[in-house]
């Protein structure tokens, strides 16, 4: 059986930096992989290529055996790989209902259905109350919720979560937590970039660890933890691994 | 269609296309600060050069002043006048979307444009000066006195604020608020303040600009629309912010419009002009000089 | 039954509209017309301006090809407009097709875009006066049909009037359907977020590309009308930035991105200015574009979402608050 992500020598340079550096990985379907790295290793500029948001220098992505390297992130999306951003992006002067249909729009035509899928995805998340609310008056938890709802809308069979857990509190990273829990058994697969450690190391079925670009580890949560090479890269990061 | 390549025309052209490309650059040094290095949109930029060219008109015509020495009033003139719209109309909405700032400058624009038909007439004003009729020979090539003046004129007003922006603190002020307000806040500078000095700047430069013209130019309502197009289409050629850059684009146009209307009949050297501007947003946005980042 | 309401509404007020010719004089009957065309160019205007947020700053040009078409082919060939007409909408279709292709497929936005289409309508306009077979720089004047539907000419305002208010009634109808379409939906998110958009699987470029061509078209119907009532028409009074301007300013005062602030804005700036410059344009000219200068920098600073923006910021306001005291009565959110 084949992947359903394939990624092969991953590369984008700005100018002489090289922000991700011959990144190889492979995503089975039904998994959780936790992406994890330092500040600025390159994590975002990652999901950016895998999303098509941003071409890679070198290198090849394939989803679901075909190849999407290059190709818009709206043809991404449409292929079943969507994203949440870590600067959360909302529609704001428009509902919260109507933000996440845009998404919905992906899979259905009219108007009613879109809104029906999308009241549903916002129940998933918790936001019923707030659907008739502009985006702009959301809180961020609220928004956090609102970017996971309108990825979801599309449908996705790989969803990349940016951070989805940071700067939220303990209780709310556990409403987060058993939500992309529920997700997953529902068949979507993840990609998690997280600092926050307890939702990352709780979630992932496998870690995979870049510094300045380049992978330096993967394993189950545990063994990263306990690489000496991962924990030489946090060294002087206050984040802590415990 | 009257093609003419002959080369004493040709070399004319191109002298008055260098001539009209240092007025060109001229008018759009205060573009270049405000708009390139500030990012606040002017859309009457070309109706506060048309203020300038009035009050310098009347100056010379009525008050008899030598249009060289109006220059002492021009330019405070103008330096206040762009502070007290800047005050009134845009510092409001500094922070709105770019359009709301677009629509209001357009809206201060036909302001200007239809005072001034009000009080002054549709009539094209112009003066005789005793400069106006200076003209220096080089062979077969005339080049217009007052033209030349106004274009070592350019030149000096390049250097001058390229010096201000560089070497004194209001001029360090202006750049570090342009690249970060809030870190600039955080060092003390009053980016308000700042956005007004520059936004005064960028308007006194027309008086200088509106002076050095009217021996040669006139003034009327709708000059300054053309001109204000020529304004934004300079500095996108030359790189937004960028002042040498701003001189080579004067200069591109100058040319393009020159040597466009000795090729082409009646006004399609104009369109010449767009077409090249257009080019340039589509396939070198970041201008002539300026190296493209990715 | 709500949901089609708005529709209701549309027609029913059209038809209000049409009993004016009884009570109104030729001067307000006149007044009526330009109302109404300058309400449709606007929200053929609102689609790629308020909609899909991308503030083209020169329309004038779709506008000037279809009065052009019609005036050029009915002087020429004595062709009916009603032809004309198709070609007008064949030949905007084309221009803001490969217009929009390019402008969006190099991701022209905000001031760059504004300049662009300023620079496409001015060079329209010198263009235009250096074709003799267009008139040149003195424009084209038609022949008079008298009463003759083949013309698509009325004596009298009237017949004009009915038109102009089908025309309105169809792109109110029209802008109130595609509300609730994908497309729209789409040209919103454009507006409000492109990267987000992108990212959700709209494909941005197309959707700005369609929206150009669906305002340019309507533009040029606009043009069409606009021909067909003047009888003339001239390179800077159907091109050019005045007219483009012109244009947007009723959509912009009246509430971008709505239904019926177009409308709205002409019906309020129109008569105002018309009667202004009746008033004051002989001794004053330029008093009805200084007013609408005037009304431009007030609706920025102080309404910057024009009326009907602002109307529904009020009524959703409310709404938000009965709905926050429902949430609150059952507890309210843990937060």
């Amino acid at each position: 059986m084949t992947a359903l992500l394939e990624v092969h020598g991953l590369t984008r340079r700005f100018g002489g930096l090289v922000a991700v550096n011959d990144l190889t990985f492979e995503v089975n379907e039904g998994e959780m992989i936790g992406l994890i790295g330092p500040n600025g290793s390159g994590k975002t500029t990652t999901f950016s290529m895998l999303s098509g948001a941003l071409k890679p220098s070198a290198g090849t992505i394939a989803f679901n055996g075909e190849r999407i390297e290059g190709i818009k992130a709206n043809r991404v999306c449409r292929k079943g790989l969507a994203r949440t951003f870590q600067v959360v992006q909302p529609f704001p002067d428009i509902t919260a209902t109507e933000n996440v249909m845009i998404g919905a729009f992906v899979n259905v035509g009219g108007a009613r259905q879109a809104e029906a899928t999308a009241r549903e995805m916002l129940e998933r998340v918790g936001l019923t109350p707030k659907a008739d609310t502009l985006a702009k008056e959301l809180t961020l938890l609220q928004l956090k919720r609102l970017e996971i709802a309108k990825a979801l809308a599309t449908e996705p069979k790989l969803l990349l979560l940016d951070e989805v857990a940071a700067g939220l509190t303990s209780t709310e990273v556990d409403v987060m937590l058993r939500l992309v829990r529920q997700l997953n058994s529902e068949g979507i697969t993840f990609i998690i970039v997280e600092h926050v450690m307890r939702f990352v190391m709780n979630l992932s079925h496998r870690c995979i660890v870049i510094d300045f670009g380049s992978q330096i580890a993967e394993g189950t949560p545990e063994e990263v933890l306990n690489n000496p090479a991962v924990h030489a890269a946090y060294l002087g990061e206050e984040a802590s691994l415990a | 269609m009257n093609l003419n390549f002959s080369g004493p025309v040709l070399s004319q052209a191109v002298i008055s296309g260098v001539m009209l490309g240092g007025l060109f650059a001229l008018i759009s040094i205060g573009l270049t600060l405000i708009w390139g290095v500030m990012k606040i949109i002017n859309f009457a930029q070309g109706e506060f050069l048309m203020v300038a060219l009035y009050l310098a008109f009347f100056l010379v015509s009525w008050g008899h002043i030598d249009p060289y020495i109006t220059i002492l009033v021009t330019v405070p003139f103008m330096f206040f006048f762009g502070i007290g719209i800047f005050r009134a109309t845009i510092s409001p909405i500094l922070k709105d979307p770019v359009m709301n700032q677009i629509m209001l400058t357009l809206g201060v624009s036909l302001i200007l444009q239809n005072l001034a038909l009000m009080l002054f007439s549709a009539n094209v004003q112009s003066v005789n000066t005793r400069y106006s009729s200076w003209n220096i020979h080089i062979g077969s090539v005339v080049i217009s006195g007052p033209q030349l003046i106004a274009f070592i004129g350019a030149i000096l007003c390049t250097l001058a604020l390229w010096y201000f922006l560089k070497t004194t603190d209001p001029g360090r002020a202006i750049r570090a608020s342009a690249q970060n307000p809030s870190a600039a806040t955080l060092m003390g500078i009053d980016v308000p303040r700042t956005y007004l000095l520059a936004f005064g700047l960028g308007s006194a430069t027309l008086g200088l600009a509106g002076s050095l013209m009217i021996p040669f130019y006139y003034a009327s309502p709708t000059v300054g629309v053309f001109l204000g197009l020529i304004m934004f289409i300079v500095v996108v050629l030359g790189g937004m912010g960028n002042l040498m850059g701003c001189f080579v684009g004067g200069l591109i146009i100058g040319l393009a419009e020159t040597v466009g209307a000795a090729v082409l009949p009646g006004s399609l050297a104009r369109v010449f002009t767009f077409a090249i501007f257009i080019l340039f947003l589509l396939f070198r946005p970041q201008g002539v000089l300026t190296k493209r980042q990715t | 039954m709500n949901l089609k309401a708005p529709y209701i509404r549309i027609v029913v007020i059209g038809a209000l509209i049409c009993l004016l010719p009884l009570f109104l004089s030729s001067f307000y009957m006149h007044i009526a017309v330009l109302v109404l065309i300058w309400a449709f160019l606007a929200c053929a205007w609102n689609i790629i301006g308020g909609y899909a947020g991308q503030h083209s700053l020169g329309n004038g040009l779709y506008m000037g090809i279809g009065a052009y078409a019609v005036a050029f082919l009915l002087d020429r060939f004595n062709m009916t407009p009603w032809l004309g007409l198709v070609v007008a909408i064949a030949l905007s279709a084309g221009a803001a097709a490969f217009i929009g292709w390019i402008v969006f497929r190099y991701a022209l936005k905000g001031a760059y875009f504004a300049l662009v289409t300023i620079a496409l309508t001015e060079a329209a306009v010198y263009v235009v006066s250096n074709i003799p077979a267009l008139g040149g720089a003195g424009g084209m004047q038609m022949e008079y049909h008298g009463n003759s539907l083949y013309y698509m000419q009325f004596a009298g305002q009237n017949g004009y009037f009915f038109m102009g208010v089908l025309l309105v009634v169809f792109i109110l109808l029209l802008t109130q359907w595609y509300r609730r379409k994908r497309f729209f939906y789409q040209l919103i998110a454009v507006r409000e977020n492109e990267d987000a958009a992108e990212a959700l699987g709209v494909d941005t470029v197309k959707a700005k590309i369609k929206a150009n061509v669906m305002s340019g078209v309507l533009c040029a119907v606009g043009g069409v009308f606009y021909a067909q009532y003047f009888l003339y028409v001239g390179p800077r009074s159907v091109f050019g930035e005045v007219v483009s301007v012109q244009i947007l300013i009723y959509a912009i005062v009246g509430g971008l991105g709505t239904t019926w602030g177009p409308v709205v804005g002409a019906v309020l700036l129109v008569p105002l200015s018309e009667i202004t410059r009746a008033q004051l344009g002989n001794s004053y000219p330029g008093s009805q574009l200084l007013l609408y200068g005037g009304v431009m920098v007030l609706t920025m600073l102080f309404m910057p979402f024009g009326i009907m923006g602002l109307a529904e910021r009020l009524h959703q306001r409310w709404q938000h608050r009965s709905t926050t005291q429902v949430v609150d009565s059952q507890g309210g959110e843990a937060s």
